[in-house]
């Protein structure tokens, strides 16, 4: 037990190293111009992002935009889990289930962006490819978690004459579990990468429009904050996730 | 259930059963050839054979798990399907298969949710008892020692008064102590409850200790080629197997288990 807990300590530092060389980096190439004047210095970037003045707008931009990646992620990951349930139950309709949703992935989500506008409301187009990339893992991890389940315990359900719907939720579901939370970990950030490519197609507030009129603005700081932010989010939630996912493993497995 | 006076009626009824697996090469295995066995009512059968003689393809031909190629079973007049959906089958394998993310308690009231029914709190608490888990109630299987887990996983075999009771070499994963020990609750319990039941095993103490009847199988193809009964009165204080009848039918049987020629 002591032999890991050293380990981890020492992964710990290094991880921190690694950040901080790379924070130490980023400055100096800011502040020495290395790549030119749209690589800003890290603390102009936070000093920008930190601004009081600012604070309405990026918790605006922010809000909107985890709104939608929130609701994407929701809308995808119910869908995803009911379609890989139902294909897991009907197993007839699982080869086309696994080709269509294989093909919508494969379609650029900036491509079907203008198609969705034309179904969706502009505010709701960024929600729409969330929903579809959180689908998409969601549905993929599901799939093959349901048939995580081992040939022993589906032998006990048979002898013990469980139903369909018995061995779902109480056998397969269960087992699934597992992988769909490694796969929800990844469908969060999937959600919200689709959540602003969505708002470049013409929202009214979020981080893909500051993105968007920074870059037409030559804002450089406001572009760099607005990407701080979306990194700094993702990779919170990337962590939630983790934890979350050594809590199901010790449980589930 | 059936009342006591009808000890003597069949309940596991195995006519000329074959199961041949079509192997990728093409060729036939003949697992199960022409096998005829009928249990009665209440009797303990184990079946007793080298690996690969086709008993455990036997068992899972009883539990509706496996149909056989030709013949017939039938468990109380009954196709051994219909006995496995009105929730009357208990199985107990060589890997416990409990469910990791389930309690000991949770485990052992399963078969009530699978038959939807409401759990019986007090007979999977006096189960529990039964096999000495109490205490673990609450312990998930990963927990639990390996005699443990089995244990556990006898109890959700029997927690619904199964009529048929299979058990496929249950302790085999077990070390010899253990394993020993396990007979001899398993013993107890069984003398509780005498439901009919059919043992797979590859071991002649076991055997001998649990059954009123030993069926010895041969290998490739699978045959029923000696039967034993039992004679050691029941309740078995563990003293059976010290004792020198004990000791002269493990010889006879083991010697029957050797190949022929030696």
């Amino acid at each position: 037990m002591r032999g890991l807990d050293h380990n981890r300590l020492a992964s710990a530092i290094y991880g921190l190293a690694g950040v901080i060389l790379f924070l130490l980096l980023w400055e100096f190439i800011g502040r020495n111009r290395v790549l030119g004047s749209t690589w800003p210095a890290f603390t102009d970037v936070v000093s920008y992002l930190f601004d009081p003045r600012r604070n309405g707008l990026f918790q605006r931009a922010s809000t909107a935009t985890l709104s939608k990646a929130a609701g994407g992620f929701a809308l995808g990951t119910f869908l995803g889990l009911v379609t890989a349930s139902g294909v897991h139950v009907f197993p007839l309709l699982r080869p086309g289930t696994d080709r269509l949703s294989s093909f919508l992935h494969s379609v650029p989500a900036i491509a079907l962006a203008p198609i969705f506008l034309i179904f969706v409301p502009r505010d709701f187009v960024g929600m729409a490819i969330a929903t579809m990339n959180a689908y998409f893992i969601v549905y993929i991890a599901a799939t093959s978690g349901l048939n995580n389940s081992t040939k022993s315990h589906r032998d006990v359900f048979t002898v013990l004459g469980a139903s369909r719907l018995h061995r779902l939720t109480l056998l397969d579901l269960p087992a699934a579990l597992p992988p769909v939370v490694t796969g929800l970990k990844y469908a969060v950030s999937a959600a919200i990468v689709g959540a602003i490519i969505g708002e470049w197609f013409g929202a009214s507030r979020g981080l893909g429009v500051l993105i968007v009129s920074a870059m037409q603005n030559y804002q450089i700081s406001l572009l760099w904050a607005a990407v701080l932010i979306i990194t700094v989010v993702s990779l919170v939630f990337y962590g939630l996730g983790t934890l979350a996912e050594k809590f199901i493993y010790r449980r589930f497995t | 259930m059936l009342d006591s006076t009808n000890q003597t009626e069949t309940a596991i009824d195995i006519e000329a059963v074959s199961r041949v697996f079509r192997l990728n090469n093409g060729k036939d295995l003949t697992a199960l050839d022409r096998i005829d066995l009928k249990i009665k009512e209440g009797e303990f059968v184990a079946l007793l054979g080298p690996s690969g003689c086709g008993k455990s393809t036997m068992l899972r031909l009883v539990a509706a798990l496996d149909t056989p190629s030709s013949g017939s079973i039938s468990i109380e007049g009954s196709d051994p399907r219909d006995l496995a959906r009105d929730h009357r089958l208990g199985v107990a394998f060589q890997d416990h298969a409990l469910l990791p993310w389930l309690t000991i308690r949770a485990n052992i009231g399963l078969p009530y949710r699978l038959a939807g029914r409401k759990t019986d709190d007090a007979r999977v608490a006096s189960l529990i008892e039964l096999v000495g888990l109490k205490g673990f109630e609450d312990s998930r299987p990963s927990q639990l020692s390996g005699g443990m887990r089995q244990r556990a996983s006898i109890a959700r075999a029997l927690v619904l008064q199964p009529d048929v009771l299979l058990l496929d070499e249950p302790f085999g994963a077990l070390d010899a102590v253990t394993r020993r020990h396990m007979n001899v609750e398993l013993q107890r319990i069984w003398g509780e409850n005498k439901i009919t039941t059919l043992l797979v095993t590859h071991s002649v103490d076991e055997a001998l200790f649990l059954a009123d009847r030993v069926i010895v199988m041969s290998a490739r193809p699978g045959r029923i080629f000696k039967e034993m009964q039992i004679p050691f009165a029941r309740p078995r204080a563990p003293e059976v197997q010290r004792e020198a009848r004990f000791h002269e039918l493990v010889d006879e049987l083991t010697l029957a288990l050797e190949p022929e020629g030696h």
